[in-house]
This record gives structure tokens, C-alpha cells and sequence, in this order.
């Protein structure tokens, strides 16, 4: 069991990957492990999005490894990687403002009665089991009954999660879940990722809000700069401003120190 | 993650909603039926005939055709589309019919049939070249309409006209129902209801979700019940339930059923807020989108059936006319006087008889008060105008929270 939580479940080793002139990510390794919660920050322009988009299987990288749960694997595709049990939510949410979060939830998976039925759907089923799920992740504060369009940002960015969990995956990506919110909406977020981690996910988390955000509610802080990895941190151990100086780069950090 | 269901019946959190959030969703039609009843009380009392059994049943029957084309708009309008051919798909699919019973000889039924088998070709092929090629629908279907109209003058006669009087057309605008019989249909539908939804109580209570018999059955099923129940009294004291409400009220329930609890119903609302979110989730967006134009095109059709049997004949004038006109226009403005929002989305099926109910009783009470034509199309217009932003108010202030 330790041993299990221990070893990363989903790894990239060395990869790069150019759009036409332009080098997004050089030989970049990074690891997600069961139960933790890792934190890609960096610039804008760094890389974090081409690096998620790569381990969705978005993009497939000019060169490098993806390890799957110890082996090495060659995605075909997004949904070959949803399949393998890697949710993805983008930033844009992919929700549907006038339905209520039990539709959203299940939208494309709804339950339905017989033939008979012309495709009734079992409203009941799926609200009790979209109880269930928003209860286990903490989130009872959230209506069942109420369209999204009517929530506040942190409420809909936590529902886009439940649903990639409707899957019940084993690694959940977030590119930039608190880009849009407010502080108290985002330490909402925060909430729900760490609870994710509890119950034994490998989450990535793509963040600019380090003091509000990556400090508190992330076990390990992946830096990217320029493309490349520019360090590694213990979120409990580390300070902001370190942290921003490796996102920055040297100079910065001379500058910084001095 | 282990699955422990926690045993108490509340549901999540139901933090107190706003009344514009409320009247954006299950109030939505407040406003356009308290409309209508200010409208009814008002022609009430400048006309004595107003409520008499005679004149609603006008009023009522005069609100099928613009209602079930209206009902099929709503479809279309869902999605974030709009047809802007259905009063000519109307207008050709009857010209068919006509045709077939006139000059062929045709079974009425299969003749019905025929026409309401071209409705839904035309609309399935405007939404397949919509969805195809990208070309806005508004753009699309007025020129789908322009060649429907062409198509219907060719295939009408050098006289302009089908004569539909004794071919067995007419019965079908032409019947009532009365009696026991009326009673025993008036039972059937509330039947249908009721059993929907205590299967729908039965379903919540078995998950354990609350689910209070007052308001999840007695108030709609009873609603309904009572507001059949009127109608039903107030029409048998002449000469029943005539066949075109008949038709138009089931076509309302099995449409309301369609729209409101299956998965197609749910995807049409999904695509109208969020095509792309949908196509993510897996949404046959295109097949959806042309489903919802054959539906709008076999009830353009039938509604224009029942217009040619309810005045006995097809012509140039059938379908509106040229250009859709008048009945084009308010079939529009009945789905959007009911709440069905022009930029897809929102609305709901039962909206399409609050509009044409509207539209007909502005028309009718108008008329009875001896105001010219002029001043009818005016009221409309700003009845239109009116509804619209209302709505647009409503929206605006339930947004996000
Ligand atoms: N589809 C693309 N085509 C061309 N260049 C791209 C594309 N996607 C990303 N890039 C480039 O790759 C670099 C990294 O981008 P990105 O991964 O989006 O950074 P981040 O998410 O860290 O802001 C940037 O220079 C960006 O312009
Ligand atoms: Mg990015």
C-alpha cells in the first residue's frame, strides 16, 4: 500500500516539443503521485499548458517517455488517456449555464429508461448518485437543483472537477482552476484538490497564485522556465519568494538576494 | 473513493434563490399568463361576447395553427437556430396533400401523411445544410422559404386553388368531440400526466431524495386537470372539444415529454447554451440540430393541414402567403411571447400555446371591438416587443449570483 502511494503513477521523461520555430518544452520530466497534489507554475509563455496538454494526450511530444502506472505507454489520443483514467478540466469549464449541476454532471453519460420510454432519463438516479459524489468531495454546499449559470465562479470550477471524477479517474489535470476567481472562491478550490488527493488521486494543478493558492494546498511545486524544468519544491518548505525567483530566473534571484 | 451513502432525505443545500432567478426558470411563464388573463378580464368587459362557448371556441381553434407551428419552432429555437421556412413548409406540405386527395385520388391519411412526410424532409435538409456548411439558418431557410413558395404556386392548378370541400379533408379540422367521449379524452391525458409523475415520485423516493407529493404531483397534475376540466365545460355547453385543440393539446404533451424528459429534450437545451461544451461531452451536436429542424418541419406541415381543412381549400394565399407574412410573424412572435429565447437555450414547449393563445386573443377580442386591422397588427407588434424584454430583463438579472 505505501509502496503503491510511493511510486508516481503517471511520469514524463525528457520531453520536448516545438511548434514550428518555437521550442515550448526541452527535455521537461515531471512525476504525479497517488495522494499528492503537484503544482505546475511558471511564466506565461512557460510551457505549462503544452506539458498538461501533452500528458492529456492532446499533443503528442517530438521526443520522450510517458509512463503510465510503471510502463511506458503511446497515447493515441484524449480519449485514449480519458480511458486510461486521466481527467482533464480546461479552463474554459465546458459547463452549460441553464442546466443545474446533476445535468452538467452527467451531460453525454445521462442515464435513460427503456426503449419505450423515447430516452426518458432516470433524473432520480443520477441526483442521488451526483449527491453522493458532491457530498464525498465535500462540496454539499453546492444545489443539485439550481442552474450553474446562477453560481459563483468557485462553485462552477468545482463542479467542471466533480465531473471528471463522475469517472472515477486516477489522475486529475486542472489547467489554471483559479485563474478567474477570488481569493475565498479559490481557497474553495483548494479545498477540493487536497480532498481529491485524500481519497487517492495524482492531481496537477497549473497556478500563478502562489502565496493564496500553490503554498497551501499543493505537496510538491513543479517550476517551469522557458520550457525547461527550473526546480522542484516541498510546498512545506519552501517560500514564496523562492519559489518566484525560480519561475523568474537568475538574474531575478541575483537581483532578489542581493 | 469508497461509495457511503448518507441516509438522510434532505437534498444538498437549496440556498434561497431570487425572484428573477425564479421567474428565469420554473416561473418563467408568470408573466405571459398573467398577461393573458389581464387581456381576457379586459376584452371581458369591452365585449359581451367575448366569453361565450361560441367565441373561445374560435379564439381557442384560431390559436392551433400559429400554436403547432410555433410548437415546432421551439425545437429550432433550443438549439440557437431559427427557421424562418416554416410558413412556406406549411404552405406546400397542405398544396401536397390537397394535391394527392385532388388530382391523384389519394387516401386521405396517406395524403396527411405525404405532406407531413415533405415537412420533415424540407427541415431535416435546411438543418443538414446549416449544420453542413455553416451558413447562419436565418440565411438558409428564408431562402429554403423563397423556393418552397415557387415550388407551391407550380404545383397548384391554373386556378390557383384545390377545392377541399367533401374529399374527407375537412373532418379533420371539422369534428368535435362531445359528451362522454370528451371526458373519457380529457381522463386519458390526465391519466397520461399523473402516471408520469408518480413514476417520477416513485423513482426519487426509492433513491431517497425528498420528494413531496404536493408539489412533484398534485399541483401540476391538478393544474392541468383543472384547466382541462374548464375548457371541457365551457366547450361542451356548445358543441364540444373541436378536433384542432384536440390535436394541438397532444401534440403540447407529447412535445412537453420530448423536450422536457429525454436525453434528446436535454441536448437540445445543452447545445442552445453551449454547442461546444456539449460536442465535448460526447453530443451528437449536428444530428440533434437536424432532428430539431424535421421536427419544426413536420409540425410546420401539419399545422398547415389543419389550415387547409379548417377553410377547406389550398391556394397561393396558403402558408401565409408569399414570404411566410402574417403567419410566419406570429408564429415567431407566439414562441418568443412564450418565453422561448431567440438565442437558444431557454424556454419551454408549453411557452408556444401561451403565445398563440396571446396572439389570437388580441386578434379576436380586438375584432369583436370593431378595431380595424391596423390597429390589431400594431398591438402585436408591441405585445411582441414588450414579452421580449421582459424576458431579456429577467435573464439579465439571474446571471450569475
Ligand atoms: N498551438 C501552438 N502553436 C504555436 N505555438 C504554441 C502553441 N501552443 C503553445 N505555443 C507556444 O509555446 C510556448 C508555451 O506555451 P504554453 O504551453 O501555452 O505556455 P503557458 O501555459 O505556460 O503560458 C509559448 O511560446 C507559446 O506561444
Ligand atoms: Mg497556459
Amino acid at each position: 500500500m505505501t509502496d503503491r502511494q510511493t511510486q508516481p503513477i503517471l511520469s514524463l521523461r525528457g520531453i520536448s516539443k516545438s511548434f514550428g520555430g518555437v521550442r515550448a518544452l526541452s527535455d521537461v520530466s515531471i512525476d504525479l503521485t497517488p495522494g499528492k497534489v503537484v503544482a505546475l507554475v511558471g511564466d506565461n509563455g512557460a510551457g505549462k499548458s503544452t506539458l498538461v496538454k501533452t500528458m492529456s494526450g492532446v499533443l503528442r511530444p517530438d521526443r520522450g517517455q510517458y509512463f503510465f502506472e510503471g510502463r511506458e505507454v503511446h497515447p493515441a489520443g484524449p480519449a485514449a488517456v480519458a480511458e486510461m483514467g486521466v481527467q482533464t478540466v480546461y479552463q474554459d469549464l465546458a459547463l452549460c449555464n441553464n442546466l443545474d449541476a446533476v445535468q452538467n454532471l452527467f451531460l453525454g453519460r445521462e442515464l435513460t429508461g427503456p426503449w419505450y420510454s423515447a430516452g426518458r432519463i432516470r433524473r432520480a438516479e443520477a441526483e442521488r448518485r451526483a449527491r453522493d459524489v458532491l457530498r464525498r468531495l465535500r462540496l454539499d454546499g453546492i444545489s443539485l437543483t439550481r442552474n450553474v449559470g446562477a453560481m459563483s465562479g468557485g462553485q462552477r470550477q468545482n463542479i467542471a472537477i466533480a465531473r471528471s471524477i463522475l469517472w472515477e479517474p486516477k489522475v486529475v489535470l486542472l489547467d489554471e482552476p483559479t485563474a478567474a476567481l477570488s481569493h475565498s472562491a479559490a481557497a474553495q478550490v483548494g479545498d477540493l484538490v487536497r480532498e481529491l488527493a485524500s481519497h487517492g488521486l495524482a492531481v496537477l494543478v497549473i497556478s500563478h497564485d502562489i502565496h493564496h493558492f500553490v503554498l497551501d494546498n499543493t505537496d510538491v511545486i513543479e517550476v517551469l522556465r522557458l520550457g525547461r524544468n527550473a526546480g522542484r519544491f516541498d510546498s512545506k518548505a519552501v517560500t514564496g519568494e523562492q519559489v518566484v525567483n525560480a519561475m523568474v530566473g537568475g538574474d531575478a534571484a541575483v537581483n532578489a538576494a542581493g | 473513493m469508497t461509495t457511503q451513502t448518507v441516509d438522510t432525505p434532505t437534498p444538498t443545500a437549496t440556498p434561497r434563490r431570487s425572484l428573477s432567478e425564479r421567474l428565469g426558470n420554473e416561473l418563467r411563464l408568470l408573466p405571459v399568463a398573467l398577461g393573458l388573463l389581464a387581456l381576457w378580464l379586459f376584452f371581458a368587459t369591452q365585449s359581451d361576447v367575448f366569453l361565450t362557448s361560441r367565441n373561445i371556441n374560435n379564439l381557442l381553434v384560431q390559436s392551433t395553427v400559429t400554436g403547432i407551428i410555433a410548437l415546432g419552432l421551439v425545437f429550432v429555437l433550443l438549439v440557437g437556430e431559427i427557421d424562418l421556412s416554416v410558413a412556406a413548409t406549411s404552405g406546400i406540405s397542405a398544396v401536397l396533400m390537397a394535391k394527392g386527395v385532388v388530382d391523384f385520388g389519394l387516401p386521405v391519411p396517406l395524403a396527411i401523411a405525404l405532406g407531413i412526410g415533405l415537412g420533415v424532409l424540407i427541415g431535416a435538409a435546411s438543418g443538414r445544410w446549416v449544420t453542413l456548411i455553416g451558413v447562419p439558418s436565418f440565411v438558409v431557410t428564408l431562402g429554403v422559404g423563397l423556393v418552397l413558395n415557387g415550388g407551391q404556386l407550380l404545383m397548384l392548378p391554373n386556378t390557383g386553388r384545390y377545392n377541399l370541400l367533401d374529399t374527407g379533408v375537412e373532418t379533420l379540422a371539422g369534428t368535435f368531440v362531445s359528451g362522454p367521449l370528451a371526458w373519457v379524452l380529457v381522463m386519458f391525458g390526465i391519466a397520461g400526466m399523473l402516471v408520469l409523475k408518480l413514476a417520477d415520485l416513485r423513482e426519487r423516493r426509492a433513491q431517497g431524495l425528498d420528494a413531496p407529493l404536493m408539489g412533484t404531483v398534485i399541483v401540476p397534475v391538478g393544474g392541468v386537470a383543472l384547466g382541462l376540466a374548464a375548457v371541457t365545460l365551457f366547450l361542451d355547453q356548445q358543441r364540444g372539444l373541436p378536433m384542432p385543440l384536440i390535436l394541438f393539446a397532444v401534440l403540447l404533451g407529447v412535445m412537453s415529454y420530448v423536450a422536457g424528459q429525454t436525453r434528446f429534450g436535454l441536448y437540445l437545451y445543452a447545445i442552445g447554451a453551449n454547442a461546444e461544451a456539449a460536442r465535448r461531452a460526447g453530443v451528437k451536436v449536428d444530428r440533434i440540430k437536424i432532428t430539431a429542424f424535421a421536427i419544426a418541419g413536420g409540425l410546420a406541415a401539419f399545422g398547415g393541414i389543419l389550415a387547409a381543412s379548417r377553410i377547406l381549400g389550398v391556394s397561393v394565399s396558403s402558408g401565409g402567403g408569399v414570404g411566410g407574412g402574417a403567419l410566419l410573424l406570429e408564429s415567431i412572435a407566439a414562441a418568443v411571447i412564450g418565453g422561448v429565447s431567440l438565442f437558444g437555450g431557454r424556454g419551454r414547449v408549453i411557452g408556444a400555446l401561451f403565445g398563440a393563445l396571446i396572439i389570437a386573443t388580441v386578434s379576436n377580442g380586438l375584432n369583436l371591438m370593431g378595431v380595424a386591422n391596423e390597429a390589431r397588427l400594431i398591438v402585436t407588434g408591441l405585445l411582441l416587443v414588450f414579452a421580449v424584454s421582459i424576458d431579456r430583463g429577467i435573464e439579465r438579472l439571474a446571471g450569475p449570483g
